[in-house]
C-alpha cells in the first residue's frame, strides 16, 4: 500500500522484459491539459497531478492512505521552538535534477518566490493573514517564525514545493526539483513526459516513464484505457464505469453545497433556511443522478479531515415540516414569496443540470419561488466571490468546494468568517470560533472545529450542505493503484505498481 | 517595373494592394473592437487564482500584467507592444501569445486544407451528378445523405466512430496526435457537415445553369458533347459554390472546437474557447489575428476567383 | 418574359393558390414535408401550453426510462430523460423556442446579409468596398466571443441568443448575394431593363432578386440545421439557452454523455432537427421548381396524370 521498496531498483535493469514486469513506462491520460508546470502553482490540480512529489517534492507530505498525519519528506524531522517558531532538519545528500545540492538555501528561496510580488504564485493564498520568516540556521537546518504562531505550519509546508536557489522568480516553464522523475517532453497540447532518475534520494519507483494525455471528453478517457491506448485515467464519468475489473470509485474530497447570501430578504431569516434544508430529498440523489457511494454532507470538508463532527445529522426530507416553517416565517411578515435566484456553473460537476433542476422542482413542491441560472465559469466567480453586487436579490449558489488537505482551517475562514471571500453571512460567534480553533493544537483543535461545524450546521443554518463527491477512475489492469481522496490534485507515480 | 495601368497585371495588382490597405484598415478595427470588448466581459485574476485567494493577491495579479491601468494606457502599451511584433505573453501559460497560437493554428490549417480539398472534390462530383438528372433516383439518394451530413450533430458521428473503430473494432487510435492515422477519424467527421452543404448548393446552382440560356444556346448551336455542356454550365454554377466554400472553411479556420475537444486535436479552436473562457485576453486577440489573417487572405483568393470565372466581373 | 409571369401570377392570386396546391399534391416528397412542417408549426403554437406541465415533472425513479414502452401513455413512447421526464412531450414543448431562435436568427441574418450584398453589388466601389471588409471581419470573429460579449453585457435571453446567431450567419448571405449580383448584372436582360431607363431599386428587386432567390433558399434551409446545432454547442458551454428553457439543441447537449448508455436522450432531438431540415429542404426545392415558369410544366404534368 504505501512505500515502494528496493525490489523497484532490482528491477528496472530489466524493464523491457515482461517475464520481469514490475517495471515500465505507463500513459495516463487526464481531463484538462497543465498549462504551465510551475513548481509554485503545483497546488493547482492540472498542474499539482502531474509535478507535485513527481517533479517538485515538499518538506512534508500529507498520509492520505493511512492515518499518520504529517509525514517527513525533504525535511526529516521538525520540532515546535520555545518562541513558537519551527525547525525543520533536511535530508541531506539530496540532488535536484540539474545536478545541484539541496540545502536550507534552496528552502528559503523556494518560499521567498512564493511570496515575491514578481509572480503569481497561487501557494502564497495558504499564508494569508500571517507572516512567515524563513531562516537559515545551517546548511540542513531552517527555522519558520510566523507571525501569529501556526500549529499547523508544517501541514502547511506539504504545499510548498521546493525549487533550486538558482530559479528566478519569473514563473518557469521547465521545473527542476529533487523528485524520483524529470520532466523530458513537454509537446504542448499532446503529451508530457517525466522520466525516472538515477540519482533520486528515495526508492526507485516501478514506473520509469509516464506518459501524460490529456482529453476533455470523458468517454473518450474511458475507451483510451479500454482500447490500451493509456493505462490509468484518474476521472472517467460514472455512466462508463461498468467494468468491475478496471473501474473503481473513490471519495474525491469535493463538496456540492449551495451557499446562501443571508443579506437578503427572506434569507435572512434562519426559519426560511432551515426550509431550504429541510424540502430538499437528498437521498432520493444517491444512486440516481449522484453516484451511490457518494456521501450526504454535514459539513463543507469530508469526514477524514480533523474535526469532522459525526454527531450533526443530515437534514431530513421534510417538505410538511419546512411548509410549516414558511407560514411561520410568513406569519411574520418574511416575504417568502420573493423568486430565489439559484446561480450554478454549467458543467461544473456530473449532472449539475439535472441536479439543479431536481432542486428546484424539490423546492418549488414546498412553496419557494425558485429561478435558475447557469453561467460560464467568469460569471459564477462573480456570484459567488466577495465584493457581491449591489441591489441584488435573494441569491443562492451552487458550488464545488475541494479540501483534500486534512484540516478545516482551509475551508471554513473562507466559507463563514465574516472577512471570508465567498462567506454569505457574519456571526461574531463564528468568527471567534474559527479564530480560537486556527490558533489552537491537537484535541483542543479538533473539538473547536467540531463546534464550528455543529453550529454552523445546526444554528446558523449557514448553507445547504448536499454531497461528498465520488471519482471514477478506469485503471488499466495491469496496474496495481487505487486512487485516493488526493488523486484530485496529486498523482504519485511512486504509489502506482506493475503486476 | 509597373506595367502599365491598364494592363490586366497593373489592374491585379492595383486591386490587391487597394484590397490589402482595406483589410489592413479592417484588422485594426477587428482588433480595436476585440480589445475592449474583451475587457469587459470580467477579470482574469479571478480566473487565474483559486476563488479563496485574498483581494491583495487578485489586486497584485492585475498589476503583474498590467490590468489595473485605465483601458486605454492598457490599449496603447498594447499598441506600441504589437508594432514591435510582440504580442504579450499568455496568462495562463506564461509563454508568448504568438507562439502559442501559432502552435496550434498549424494543426488547424492542416486540418482545414485537407478537409475543404476533400469536401470541394467530392461535393461537386456528387452535387453535379444530382443536378444532371434532376428528381431522378440518384438526386433523392444524395439529397437524403447531403442533408443528413448537413443537420447530424457531429458529437454523435465522432463518439459512435471512436466506439466502432477504435474500441471494437480496433482499427484506428481513439485520438490524439502522432501518425497519420490519427488523422482520419477527425477528418472524416469533419467532411460529413460541409459535404451536405456544398453538395446542396452545387445541386441548385447546377440546376440553375444547366436551364441557363447560356448552356441552351451552347446545345442549340449543336454541342452535343456532354462534357463540354457540363463545363460551361459548372464553371457558371460556380460563383454560390465558391461563396460557400469559402464561408465553411472559414468556420474550419476559426477552429472546429467539438472535434479538436473529443479527438484531442490541438488546433486553434479549443484554445480560444479556453482563452475566451479564461479571459486570456492576448491569446484571444493573437488567435483572432491570425484566423483573420488567413480568412481574409482566403477571401481575397475567392474574390480573384471569381474575377477569373468570369471575365466581366471587374470591381 | 420571366417578369411578366410573376407578375401575372401574382395578379390571379386565387388562380395561383389553387395552381401551387395542385403541384404540391404532384409531389409527394414535398408534400409529406409539407404536412411535417405544418404539424410542427402547430405544435410550436400550442406545445406549451398543451404539455408544459407534464414535460417539466420529474421522477427520479423513472430516470432514463427506454423508449417502445407502448404499456405507458403516448408521451413515454420515446422514453425519459435522466430526470424521468417524457422526452416526447419534452420535445412537443421545445418546438417553439426551437423554431423561434433558428427561425429568426435565420430570417434576420438572411434578410439583412441579402440586402447588404444586393446593395454591395450594386453600388460604387468604395461603399462595396466597406460592406465587404465589414462581412470579412465579422466572418473571422469568433462566433463563441460574439456570445459571451453579447450573453455577459446584455444577459442570456432567447432574443439575444438569437441575434448571436443571426450575426455569425450575415456574411454567407452577403458575399453568396453579391457575387450572383457582380455576375447577374452583366447579363443582357439586366443590361437591356439599364439602357431601357429602369431604376435601380427596379433591376435590384424585380430583375436580380428572383435569379438569388433559389441559392439563397438553399442556404437559408441548411442554415437552419446549423443554427439549431450551433445553439446546441452554446447552451453545453454555458453561454446558451439554460434549463429550465428546452429547445431541441439544449435537450441535444444535456443527453450527450449519455450517448453511450442512453442513446434515446439525444437521438430524438436530434432526429427532429433532421426531419426539420430534411423537410424544409424538399419543400423548398419544390418551391423552386413550382415557381420556375420554365420547369413548372413537370409538376403539372405529373398533377394531370395523378388527378
Amino acid at each position: 500500500m504505501k512505500r515502494i521498496l528496493v525490489l523497484g531498483a532490482l528491477m528496472l535493469g530489466s524493464a523491457l522484459s515482461p517475464a520481469f514486469a514490475g517495471s515500465g513506462p505507463i500513459k495516463i491520460v487526464l481531463a484538462e491539459e497543465a498549462d504551465l508546470l510551475e513548481p509554485c502553482m503545483a497546488t493547482r490540480s492540472n498542474i499539482g497531478r502531474v509535478i507535485m512529489q513527481n517533479v517538485s517534492e515538499t518538506l512534508t507530505e500529507l498520509d492520505v492512505r493511512g492515518d499518520k498525519g504529517v509525514m517527513p519528506r525533504l525535511a526529516e524531522k521538525w520540532e515546535q521552538n520555545a518562541d513558537g517558531s519551527w525547525r525543520f532538519h533536511l535530508r541531506q545528500g539530496v540532488k535536484f535534477s540539474d545536478g545541484t545540492t539541496f540545502d536550507a538555501k534552496d528552502v528559503k528561496h523556494s518560499f521567498d518566490r512564493i511570496m515575491s510580488d514578481k509572480n503569481a504564485c497561487e501557494s502564497r493564498r495558504y499564508f494569508g493573514g500571517m507572516t512567515v520568516t524563513p531562516t537559515v540556521v545551517d546548511d540542513f537546518t531552517i527555522d519558520f517564525k510566523a507571525d501569529p504562531v501556526q500549529p499547523i505550519l508544517p501541514l502547511l509546508l506539504s504545499l510548498v514545493t521546493i525549487v533550486p536557489e538558482e530559479t528566478p522568480l519569473e514563473f518557469v516553464r521547465e521545473p527542476i526539483g529533487t523528485g524520483p522523475y524529470k520532466l523530458t517532453n513537454w509537446t504542448p497540447g499532446q503529451q508530457i513526459v517525466l522520466t525516472g532518475r538515477e540519482d533520486y534520494w528515495g526508492a526507485k519507483p516501478e514506473v520509469t516513464e509516464a506518459t501524460y494525455l490529456f482529453r476533455a471528453d470523458p468517454s473518450v478517457r474511458a475507451a483510451m484505457v479500454q482500447a490500451g491506448e493509456a493505462d490509468l485515467s484518474p476521472s472517467i464519468s460514472q455512466l462508463d464505469a461498468t467494468n468491475p475489473a478496471t473501474d473503481f470509485s473513490y471519495l474525491d474530497s469535493e463538496t456540492v453545497y449551495l451557499r446562501i447570501d443571508h443579506n437578503i430578504e427572506p434569507l435572512n431569516d434562519v426559519r426560511v433556511r432551515r426550509a431550504l434544508n429541510l424540502a430538499i430529498d437528498r437521498q432520493a440523489f444517491l444512486g440516481t443522478l449522484v453516484p451511490d457511494s457518494a456521501l450526504l454532507a454535514t459539513a463543507i470538508v469530508p469526514p477524514p479531515t480533523l474535526g469532522w463532527n459525526p454527531d450533526v445529522k443530515v437534514f431530513p426530507y421534510d417538505p410538511d415540516g419546512a411548509r410549516t416553517l414558511l407560514e411561520e416565517a410568513k406569519a411574520d411578515g418574511v416575504k417568502v414569496d420573493t423568486p430565489i435566484t439559484i446561480i450554478a456553473r454549467s458543467a461544473n460537476f456530473p449532472n449539475v443540470t439535472e441536479i439543479m433542476e431536481a432542486i428546484q422542482a424539490q423546492l418549488q413542491e414546498v412553496g419557494f419561488k425558485v429561478e435558475l441560472k447557469f453561467v460560464e465559469v467568469a460569471e459564477h466567480e462573480q456570484y459567488y466571490s466577495k465584493p457581491f453586487k449591489e441591489g441584488r436579490g435573494p441569491q443562492i449558489v451552487a458550488a464545488m468546494h475541494d479540501n483534500s488537505k486534512g484540516d478545516p482551517s482551509f475551508s471554513m475562514f473562507f466559507k463563514y468568517a465574516t472577512e471570508g471571500t465567498q462567506s454569505g453571512f457574519s456571526d461574531p460567534k463564528v468568527d471567534d470560533l474559527i479564530k480560537r480553533a486556527s490558533a489552537a493544537v491537537g484535541d483542543e483543535r479538533a473539538k473547536l472545529w467540531s463546534e464550528v461545524i455543529a453550529y454552523v450546521h445546526d444554528e446558523v443554518v449557514a448553507d445547504v450542505l448536499l454531497f461528498h463527491m465520488v471519482g471514477f477512475s478506469r485503471v488499466s489492469e495491469r496496474l496495481d493503484f487505487k486512487p485516493t481522496m488526493a488523486t484530485n490534485g496529486t498523482l504519485q507515480l511512486s504509489e502506482i505498481k506493475i503486476k | 517595373m509597373i506595367p502599365p495601368p491598364d494592363s490586366p497585371e497593373g489592374a491585379m495588382l492595383r486591386f490587391i494592394r487597394k484590397r490589402a490597405v482595406a483589410s489592413l484598415i479592417s484588422l485594426v478595427g477587428l482588433i480595436v473592437m476585440v480589445f475592449f470588448l474583451s475587457r469587459l466581459t470580467g477579470d482574469p485574476a479571478a480566473l487565474f487564482l483559486p476563488v479563496e485567494a485574498s483581494a491583495e493577491m487578485k489586486a497584485q495579479f492585475r498589476e503583474l500584467h498590467g490590468l489595473n491601468d485605465p483601458l486605454l494606457v492598457q490599449f496603447a502599451r498594447y499598441v506600441g507592444d504589437v508594432v514591435t511584433g510582440d504580442f504579450g505573453e499568455s496568462l495562463r501559460k506564461a509563454r508568448p501569445a504568438l507562439d502559442v497560437v501559432l502552435e496550434a493554428f498549424t494543426w488547424t490549417l492542416w486540418l482545414a486544407l485537407v478537409t475543404m480539398t476533400l469536401v470541394t472534390g467530392a461535393a461537386i462530383v456528387v452535387g453535379s451528378l444530382a443536378a444532371f438528372r434532376a428528381g431522378g433516383f440518384f438526386d433523392r439518394l444524395s439529397s437524403v445523405i447531403s442533408l443528413l451530413g448537413a443537420s447530424v450533430p457531429d458529437f454523435w458521428v465522432a463518439i459512435v466512430a471512436i466506439v466502432v473503430f477504435s474500441v471494437n473494432l480496433a482499427w484506428l487510435p481513439t485520438s490524439g496526435t502522432g501518425s497519420l492515422l490519427h488523422w482520419i477519424l477527425p477528418i472524416s467527421v469533419l467532411f460529413i457537415r460541409p459535404f451536405g452543404i456544398i453538395v446542396q448548393v452545387v445541386r441548385g446552382s447546377m440546376i440553375g445553369a444547366l436551364s441557363s440560356a447560356y448552356v441552351k444556346t451552347a446545345r442549340a448551336k449543336g454541342v452535343k458533347s456532354g462534357p463540354i455542356i457540363f463545363v460551361h454550365a459548372l464553371r457558371n454554377a460556380m460563383l454560390p459554390v465558391i461563396t460557400v466554400i469559402g464561408d465553411q472553411a472559414a468556420s474550419l479556420l476559426n477552429g472546429a472546437v467539438i472535434i479538436e475537444t473529443i479527438f484531442g486535436f490541438p488546433g486553434v479552436g479549443k484554445l480560444m474557447i479556453d482563452s475566451i473562457l479564461q479571459r486570456d485576453f492576448n491569446v484571444v486577440l493573437a488567435a483572432i489575428l491570425v484566423t483573420a489573417l488567413a480568412i481574409f487572405l482566403m477571401n481575397l483568393l475567392i474574390d480573384l476567383a471569381y474575377a477569373l470565372l468570369d471575365p466581366r466581373i471587374r470591381h | 418574359m420571366t417578369l411578366q409571369t410573376t407578375d401575372t401570377a401574382l395578379a390571379e392570386e386565387p388562380h395561383f393558390a389553387r395552381r401551387m396546391v395542385r403541384m404540391l399534391l404532384a409531389d409527394r416528397f414535398a408534400l409529406c414535408a409539407a404536412i411535417f412542417l405544418l404539424v410542427i408549426l402547430v405544435l410550436a403554437i400550442v406545445g406549451p401550453s398543451w404539455l408544459g406541465d407534464l414535460a417539466t415533472k420529474q421522477n427520479l425513479r423513472g430516470r432514463n426510462a427506454a423508449p417502445f414502452d407502448w404499456e405507458r401513455g403516448w408521451v413515454w413512447w420515446m422514453g425519459a430523460d435522466a430526470l424521468g421526464r417524457p422526452l416526447l412531450a419534452r420535445i412537443i414543448v421545445a418546438t417553439q423556442n426551437t423554431l423561434m431562435v433558428a427561425a429568426g436568427a435565420v430570417a434576420l441574418s438572411a434578410v439583412v446579409g441579402t440586402v447588404l450584398g444586393l446593395v454591395a453589388g450594386f453600388s460604387s466601389a468604395r461603399v462595396n468596398q466597406i460592406i465587404m471588409r465589414l462581412a470579412d471581419v465579422i466572418m473571422s470573429f469568433p462566433s463563441l466571443l460574439i456570445a459571451v460579449i453579447v450573453l455577459y453585457i446584455l444577459g442570456s435571453s432567447i432574443l439575444n441568443l438569437m441575434l448571436v446567431l443571426a450575426i455569425t450567419r450575415i456574411p454567407v448571405y452577403l458575399r453568396t448575394t453579391r457575387a450572383e449580383v457582380l455576375e447577374i448584372r452583366e447579363r443582357m436582360f439586366v443590361q437591356a431593363a439599364r439602357v431601357m431607363g429602369a431604376s435601380s431599386k427596379r433591376i435590384l428587386f424585380r430583375h436580380i432578386l428572383p435569379v438569388v432567390l433559389p441559392t439563397l433558399t438553399t442556404l437559408a434551409t441548411l442554415d437552419f440545421a446549423y443554427v439549431m446545432l450551433a445553439e446546441s454547442a452554446l447552451s453545453f458551454l454555458g453561454i446558451g439557452i439554460q434549463p429550465p428553457e428546452i429547445t431541441w439543441g439544449l435537450m441535444i447537449s444535456q443527453g450527450r454523455q449519455y450517448l453511450t448508455n442512453a442513446w434515446w436522450l439525444s437521438f430524438w432531438p436530434g432526429l427532429a432537427i433532421i426531419l426539420t431540415t430534411l423537410s424544409l429542404n424538399l419543400l423548398s426545392n419544390w418551391l423552386r421548381i413550382a415557381l420556375d415558369p420554365v420547369q413548372r410544366w413537370r409538376l403539372e404534368m405529373k398533377g394531370r396524370k395523378n388527378g
